[in-house]
């Protein structure tokens, strides 16, 4: 039997408030110097400092419960609908909200050090406060509403803080200058960067709005627990036909917001950004959110339809797939890349497609908790160990002054920690025993193995391979063989290329010592097992009586299956092994591999160019629409009003045959007052004699020509 | 007697003391503005009184009702009215200034007795002494020739509305022999359906659509508003445009209770409304996103709002005959109320909030908002909320009404109009944002800072505390708000 343990609900609130109000006093101190830094990261201290104090329970095997204090856990917001807004406080989403806390922590500190006499550094800390604040009220809402307003929060942010750069000096732009595909530049200034992640997940969001607003029409609610609790609005939506559709537009936001296929190419680009930016939004925390939303109503679809859960599985199918596919095809990607942060945003887009993998089992096994917390271990492991990945891409790109991995190289003994805290995050990534990210994948596949889905676990397993390869290709180029002449040239001009300062490796330390930590702590400890717990209790918390529910059942505890861990292991020390003899060994040369012609070469110019998605996105919706904007500016406000005025003449003179009485009312009312005007005008001046008020009399006579005569085409008056 | 007849009489003699102004050379360029200004806020007081503790009935006969639906309206077009003048204080003077207030006195009461009519012929009366005085307004600046031309423009398009209005009330009374509202409804609801009816209410459409700038009856406002003074334009968009939507609320929603446009089942009153709405939104939208004026792209967003809150016009009238989506009627409506509050104080802003870019650094072309950030912060960031408002960017005052429009459509036969509301929100994000992108991110010409008068540095905050707080706590205004529609409803 769990333990529950009563909490004050302000705990909760002080979580989201406190980075609100942090962001808030920034502007105020905006000259305070070292007291502005210090209350920015101080608050986002405090906030994790409150969310540690509500996990400490869960570390010990007990649920929080909340107790109304200062503000009740729930509030009602919009009493005509029956609104409220409140906060969640279950295991689960207590762990990610633990996450996003601590990762967004040591990314503040961390950022004090990189973006130290940097300009907009008011912007900055205004921004990076403001956007913890937004994630934490996705991650503890109880209701889509609040979600979907600290959604468009962290979009928001995103936008502000990719565009951070925003003078597009060319040091910045993401992308070599020059480079094309299909004719169309493939290197993006950081405010160009900035406004295709805010168009891209914007469409997604659009799909999530309305599936939103169509599941609360069904259901008279945004509240989770209720959607979970009354199942009506399931059996009617599926009677429509809607059931699926609107899960399916829901994930939109998903697929948006954490760059899945196909709106997945916003985020390699977003990278044009500060690198804590990137750590904290495009890697860590703000790309989750697609996950935790998935988490979120994959559930109660799920449960929803108790009765009969088939009818959901396309929508899992489509998330499993979805992931698995986006997973496979940034990997691929990642191969190729030559910049360092662009490879690890790959990978980050591969990554998430692992966790999508593993929400969308959830629903296709007949354990959903095994996949939900599959998902949830790979999302914590992947903060941490990705998280670790930027800031010391951060730390060289700083200390080399350079983006490319290939202009660095051999910097295994100038920069010790560094090394070793790539080392040991990009083995985490990779999957190889005994660090985080081997277990956290583990648990994908075989989630994926047990529940008969061979496609799935092949795309992952090869995945994983091609994941090992990029890894220790970029830890061979960047850390082995020998000094790029870039480097030399450095040097030469009497900057050091030396470790960075303790403020900056420091968080980055602790987070590859939490992999280390998690790895080893994994087995002994059960993590799986506790993570299972928690998914469990998260269910528990939507429907209290889970247990009796048809669709729900729980699996034999699988344990470390050795026969998926050890197909998975193959395709990794595979990858591993390849990466080892190119770039760290040095035995073979990639180039004389990939070739100048031929079928590899062609491949490498794919992989290289995204698969051509980017440039294709480019031809079919930015370029006509660019075109269409001015095509709209030349022709419709100056042409085009002419071609409607004579369409206006014709219907005019069809309208005036239609009665007399119409006509000397309307018509020679319409037609004096256009020829008074007209006088007027010529005899005032030549320049109101545009002769455009014509047209805009002209165009409201036309207005209520139309709606009459489609009035008396409707009441069945037949025109002469 | 009653708070509202009170207002009405102090500013009928207001408007006509104004003028006494003139005789005194060294008391005309201040005095006017502090005077007026007294005068409506005792206004707002009263009606903002009358309005939360309502003196039931009617006033003056039977041609007033003082109801909370015509206190909201007088409430939103007094206040924008008062910061009109609070402002004017810094861009009007010359000897012509009593005359310029007594004008806008005019037209307040205008917008005030428009607020509360119950009867066709008094809205007539109240619609041209609003629209008289403003004609006169958009040509203030006689010397200049866009203002001339706007005036002249604005005046010959307003005079075809008047008309077109009149023609409908004629025929109105023509069928009912009254021109009381309810009891024209009430003689309407009895009679046959005959085409001169349905020519009647098309004609009340185009002529009220006119001030609420429905497409294609629009045509005339963005030239409107860019030659007129910037300030008369924010007395425009945001004050007499709400005047048109409460008689359209009036008179059409009255009707629109029992009445059907035709047999047809295509062409009924909500198919006109939606489709209207539809293209009002989407023009509104595609055109702002072209613009290289400040004011023609507030005027072009200004159109794509009217057609959000005619939302609420379509969902209203189908809901209120078919019982099954009276609870949607009735949110659509409130929608609809929260819209055009929202709109009056996003929009009046951001008009005011250009005005003073306008005022200082003679420009008024986006290219004049590079970099604004560093040179006029404070209207940056009023401009910067009230675009994301307008946008309906969560959580602020216009996510909410947005919210409520498109949840009241999204069920049943309109549901093809929230999608396009949906989509249209997120396409006019694209200008706003890019206004929003210039201020903050662009280099400005001259690094040099603007002065920020505290006059308009009150008012924005002021408005910037509406939007920001009406979007975090809705529900005490929403709840108001969807009380004032009881005495439209069902008969």
């Amino acid at each position: 039997m769990t333990l529950t343990v009563a909490e004050p609900s302000i705990y909760v609130w002080l979580v989201i408030i406190l980075p609100y109000a942090g962001a808030l006093l920034i502007p105020l101190l905006a000259r305070a110097g070292r007291i502005r830094d210090s209350v920015a990261v101080g608050f986002s201290l405090f906030s994790a400092l409150f969310d540690l104090l509500l996990l400490l329970p869960v570390l010990q095997g007990q649920t929080v419960s909340l107790q109304d204090s200062v503000i009740p856990a729930s509030v009602p917001w919009i009493s005509a609908l029956g609104i409220n807004v409140g906060v969640l406080s279950d295991p689960y989403t207590l762990i990610i909200s633990n996450v996003v806390a601590w990762v967004s922590f040591l990314i503040m500190v961390y950022s004090v050090s990189y973006m130290r006499g940097d300009g907009g550094i008011n912007r900055y800390w205004f921004f990076m406060n403001f956007f913890i604040g937004n994630m934490q009220l996705i991650v503890l809402s109880n209701n889509l509403l609040s979600l979907f307003v600290g959604w468009e929060g962290v979009g928001l942010c995103s936008y502000a803080l990719i565009g951070h750069y925003y003078k597009d000096e060319t040091k910045t732009w993401v992308g070599t200058p020059g480079t094309r595909a299909l004719g169309e530049e493939q290197a993006y200034p950081p405010s160009h960067a900035g406004m295709k992640a805010f168009v891209m997940t914007r469409i997604g969001d659009m799909a999530m709005l309305i599936g939103i607003l169509i599941l609360f029409i069904y259901s008279g609610t945004f509240d989770f627990k209720q959607l979970a609790q009354s199942s009506g609005w399931a059996t009617r939506l599926s009677q429509s036909g809607l059931l699926v559709p609107v899960a399916l537009l829901i994930f939109g936001g998903s697929i948006g917001k954490s760059a899945q296929f196909p709106l997945h190419e916003w985020l390699p680009d977003a990278m044009a950004g500060p690198a804590p930016v990137s750590a904290l939004i495009h890697a860590a925390t703000m790309v989750k959110a697609g996950v935790v939303l998935v988490a979120r109503i994959g559930p109660i679809f799920y449960f929803a339809l108790s009765a009969n859960p088939s009818l959901i599985q396309p929508f899992f199918q489509t998330v499993a797939w979805i992931g698995a596919f986006t997973a496979i095809l940034a990997a691929s990607q990642a191969l190729v890349g030559f910049e360092l942060k662009k490879i690890l945003a790959y990978s980050t887009v591969s990554q998430i497609g692992y966790m999508m993998m593993a929400l969308g089992l959830a629903g296709l096994s007949t354990d959903f908790t095994m996949g939900l917390s599959a998902g949830l271990y790979h999302l914590m492991s992947h903060a941490i160990f990705k998280a670790c990945l930027f800031m010391a891409a951060g730390a060289l790109i700083h200390a080399t002054e350079s983006k490319y991995i290939n202009e660095m190289g051999a910097l295994r003994n100038r920069m010790k920690v560094t090394f070793a805290a790539f080392l040991i995050a990009a083995a985490s990534l990779s999957g190889i025993p005994p660090f985080s990210g081997f277990w956290s994948k583990d648990a994908v596949l075989s989630a994926a193995w047990a529940a008969g889905q061979t496609g799935l676990f092949a795309v992952g397993a090869i995945t994983a391979g091609l994941t090992a390869f990029y890894s220790f290709r970029m830890v061979g180029i960047v850390f082995f063989g020998g000094k790029s002449h870039r480097l030399d040239e450095v040097e030469r001009e009497g900057h050091a290329v030396r470790e960075s300062s303790p403020l900056m490796w420091v968080p980055y330390a602790i987070l590859a010592g939490a992999t280390v930590l998690i790895g080893i702590i994994a087995l002994p400890l059960n993590l799986e097992g506790s993570l299972a717990w928690a998914s469990n209790s998260y269910l528990v918390s939507l429907f209290p009586n889970l247990g009796s529910l048809p669709a729900y059942s729980v699996a034999a505890p699988q344990g470390f299956d050795l026969v998926s861990a050890g197909i998975a292991g193959g395709f990794v020390a595979l990858g591993f092994a390849a990466a080892y003899v190119i770039y760290i060994g040095q035995r073979a040369s990639p180039t004389r591999f990939v070739g100048a012609t031929g079928l590899m070469h062609g491949l490498y110019t794919f992989l290289e160019n995204r698969w051509y998605i980017n440039a294709i996105y480019y031809k079919v919706f930015v370029d006509p629409a660019i075109s269409g904007s001015n095509w709209l500016l030349a022709h419709v406000e100056l042409g085009g009003l002419f071609r409607v005025n004579n369409a206006g003449v014709y219907l005019g003179i069809a309208f005036s045959s239609a009665g007399n009485w119409l006509d000397t009312r309307v018509v020679d009312g319409a037609a004096n007052a256009f020829s008074t005007a007209g006088q007027s005008f010529s005899r005032s001046t030549r320049k109101i004699q545009t002769g455009v008020i014509e047209n805009y009399i002209l165009f409201f006579a036309v207005g209520i020509a139309v709606l009459i005569i489609l009035l008396l085409w409707a009441s069945g008056v037949t025109l002469l | 007697m009653d708070y509202v007849s009170l207002t009405v009489i102090l500013m009928s003699v207001s408007s006509l003391l104004l003028p006494i102004f003139l005789f005194d050379p060294k008391r005309r360029e201040r005095e006017p503005a502090y005077f007026l200004g007294v005068v409506l806020a005792a206004s707002l007081l009263m009606i903002g009184i009358n309005t939360i503790y309502p003196a039931p009935g009617t006033i003056f006969g039977s041609l007033l009702a003082s109801d909370r639906l015509g206190g909201i309206f007088a409430l939103t077009t007094l206040f924008v009215t008062l910061i009109v003048v609070i402002v004017s204080t810094y861009t009007k003077r010359g000897p012509n200034t009593p005359a310029y207030y007594s004008l806008l006195s005019f037209t307040a009461l205008g917008m005030v007795l428009l607020s509360y009519s119950q009867d066709l012929l008094i809205i007539f009366v109240a619609w041209e002494l609003m629209s008289l005085p403003t004609y006169v307004l958009a040509g203030f600046n006689k010397r200049s020739m866009e203002s001339n031309e706007a005036s002249v423009k604005y005046a010959v398009i307003g005079a075809m509305s008047s008309a077109i209005i009149l023609y409908a009330i004629s025929l109105t009374y023509g069928l009912t022999g009254t021109t009381q509202i309810s009891a024209v409804v009430q003689a309407l609801s009895t009679q046959p359906l005959t085409l001169a009816t349905s020519v009647a209410v098309l004609l009340f459409v185009t002529g009220f659509g006119f001030k609420m700038s429905i497409v294609p009856f629009h045509m005339w406002i963005p030239d409107a508003y860019e030659g007129a003074p910037i300030i008369v334009s924010t007395l425009l968009a945001a004050a007499t445009k709400k005047a048109g939507f409460v008689s359209a609320i009036r008179v059409l929603l009255a009707i629109s209770t029992f009445y059907v446009l035709t047999q047809n089942p295509i062409f009924t009153l909500p198919n006109v409304f939606a489709g209207l709405a539809l293209v009002t939104m989407t023009l509104g939208n595609l055109a702002a996103l072209t613009q290289k004026s400040m004011t023609r792209l507030l005027a072009y967003s200004s159109i794509a709002q009217a057609g959000y809150i005619l939302i609420g016009f379509v969902i209203y009238s189908y809901g209120i005959q078919n019982s099954a989506f009276l609870r949607e009627a009735s949110l659509g409506i409130t929608g609809a109320l929260f819209h055009i509050v929202n709109h009056a104080i996003m929009k009046g802003v951001a008009f005011l909030a250009a005005g003073l870019v306008l005022l200082q650094l003679h420009r008024g072309d986006v290219q004049a908002y590079d970099g604004l950030s560093r040179r006029m912060p404070f209207t940056a960031i009023t401009l910067s909320v009230a675009f994301l408002a307008l946008a309906g960017v969560p959580p602020l005052s216009g996510f909410w009404s947005k919210l409520l429009l498109f949840l009241s459509v999204i069920n049943g036969p309109f549901a093809w109009l929230a999608v396009a509301g949906v989509l249209n929100s997120a396409f006019s994000l694209g200008y706003y944002a890019w206004i929003i992108k210039r201020m903050y991110l662009d280099e400005p010409e001259t690094a040099e800072k603007v002065n920020e008068p505290y006059t308009y540095l009150v008012i924005f905050a002021v408005s910037i505390g509406l939007i920001i707080g009406f979007g975090v706590f809705p529900d005490g205004i929403i709840n108001f708000l969807s009380g004032a529609f009881t005495n439209i409803a069902p008969h």
